[in-house]
C-alpha cells in the first residue's frame, strides 16, 4: 500500500478508436492489476503538451476491454517508481507498460472514465481525485482489471504524462 | 458525515500558453464552452456506479442524479438507469463480487 508514479516523459500519440488494438508505444501508459484480488486506485493524471505546432489531442483514460498479454514492457521514456524511497516492494505489483508482445490493449467503448481533451501545443491537463473518490481497477481480468491513457480518434500530439496510483 | 463538497476532485486545463481547443471539440468531451481556452478549473465528482469522472458545470440548473442506495451523485447515463430501476449498482458492489469470485477460485485451488 504505497503510492507510485507511472510516468512517460515523452510520447508521440497515435489516435486509436475504441475496441481497437493500441499499437506499441503509441500511448503513454497502461496499468494492469497484479493479481485477481488486487485493487489499485488512480488518484492523479497529468499531461503536458510537447508538440511544436497546434495539435488538439483527444486523450481518454478508460478501462480496457481487451487485456494485454505476452511480455509487457516499457519504452525507455516510461518509468514506474515509488513516491517514497522507503516503499517496500509488492509481491505482485501492477504492471505499467506501453508495449505488449501478444494481445494489445483495447480501450473499451463503454467504459471511458475521463475525457481529457487539450491542445498538445503548450496545453496542460491535471486531474486530482478527492480522497475516497479515486478511479479504481479491480483484479487483472477484463473488464475491470486494466486501464489505459491513450488518444481517441480525432487528433493527437506529443505529450508527457504521469499517473499516481496506490495498490491494495 | 461527509459533505458533498468533500467528494469533489479537481480538474485543471491550462491553455494560457497555447492556442487551445475549439468549443466544438470540448463540447464532445462533456466540457462547457470556453473550457478549451485560457485557464479552466473545475470541480469533478466520480460516478459511484460507473466511475466516470464528471466535470461539474456550475451553470447547470438541472438536478444531478443521486443514488439513494450508495448516497452518492451519479452520472447522467447511470441516472437514467437508476430512474428506471431504482436499483443501486454501485461500483463497490461490482468490485466486491469480482474479488469474492476470485477468492473462491483461490480457495478451491487450495483444497
Amino acid at each position: 500500500m504505497a503510492k507510485r508514479i507511472g510516468s512517460n516523459h515523452t510520447n508521440t500519440l497515435t489516435a486509436t478508436a475504441d475496441a481497437t488494438n493500441l499499437a506499441d508505444s503509441t500511448y503513454p501508459l497502461a496499468i494492469l492489476g497484479g493479481s485477481t484480488t488486487q485493487i489499485t486506485n488512480i488518484m492523479e493524471i497529468y499531461m503536458g503538451g510537447q508538440s511544436t505546432s497546434s495539435a488538439t489531442t483527444f486523450t481518454v483514460f478508460g478501462i480496457d476491454s481487451q487485456i494485454a498479454t505476452g511480455s509487457l514492457t516499457k519504452d525507455a521514456t516510461l518509468t514506474d517508481a515509488p513516491m517514497n524511497s522507503a516503499t517496500a516492494a509488492l509481491a505482485a505489483p501492477p504492471t505499467i507498460f506501453n508495449k505488449a508482445a501478444t494481445n494489445k490493449p483495447q480501450r473499451s467503448s463503454s467504459l471511458h472514465l475521463m475525457n481529457l481533451t487539450f491542445n498538445a501545443f503548450g496545453g496542460v491537463v491535471r486531474w486530482l481525485a478527492a480522497p475516497g473518490e479515486e478511479v479504481t481497477i479491480v483484479g487483472n481480468a477484463a473488464s475491470l482489471g486494466q486501464a489505459s491513457l491513450s488518444a481517441f480518434t480525432g487528433g493527437s500530439g506529443i505529450i508527457g504524462a504521469h499517473i499516481i496510483f496506490e495498490t491494495f | 458525515m461527509k459533505s458533498k463538497r468533500s467528494t469533489e476532485g479537481y480538474l485543471l486545463i491550462d491553455h494560457r500558453n497555447s492556442p487551445g481547443v475549439s468549443d466544438a471539440a470540448v463540447w464532445h468531451c462533456d466540457l462547457p464552452p470556453g473550457a478549451g481556452q485560457g485557464l479552466f478549473e473545475a470541480a469533478t465528482y466520480t460516478c459511484s456506479h460507473c466511475l466516470y469522472v464528471v466535470v461539474i458545470e456550475p451553470k447547470r440548473t438541472r438536478d444531478r442524479a443521486h443514488c439513494m442506495g450508495c448516497h452518492h451523485d451519479i452520472c447522467d447515463a447511470c441516472g437514467v438507469i437508476y430512474a428506471k430501476t431504482l436499483a443501486c449498482s454501485s461500483f463497490k458492489r461490482k468490485a466486491e463480487s469480482v474479488l469474492e469470485a476470485a477468492a473462491q477460485i483461490v480457495n478451491i485451488k487450495e483444497l
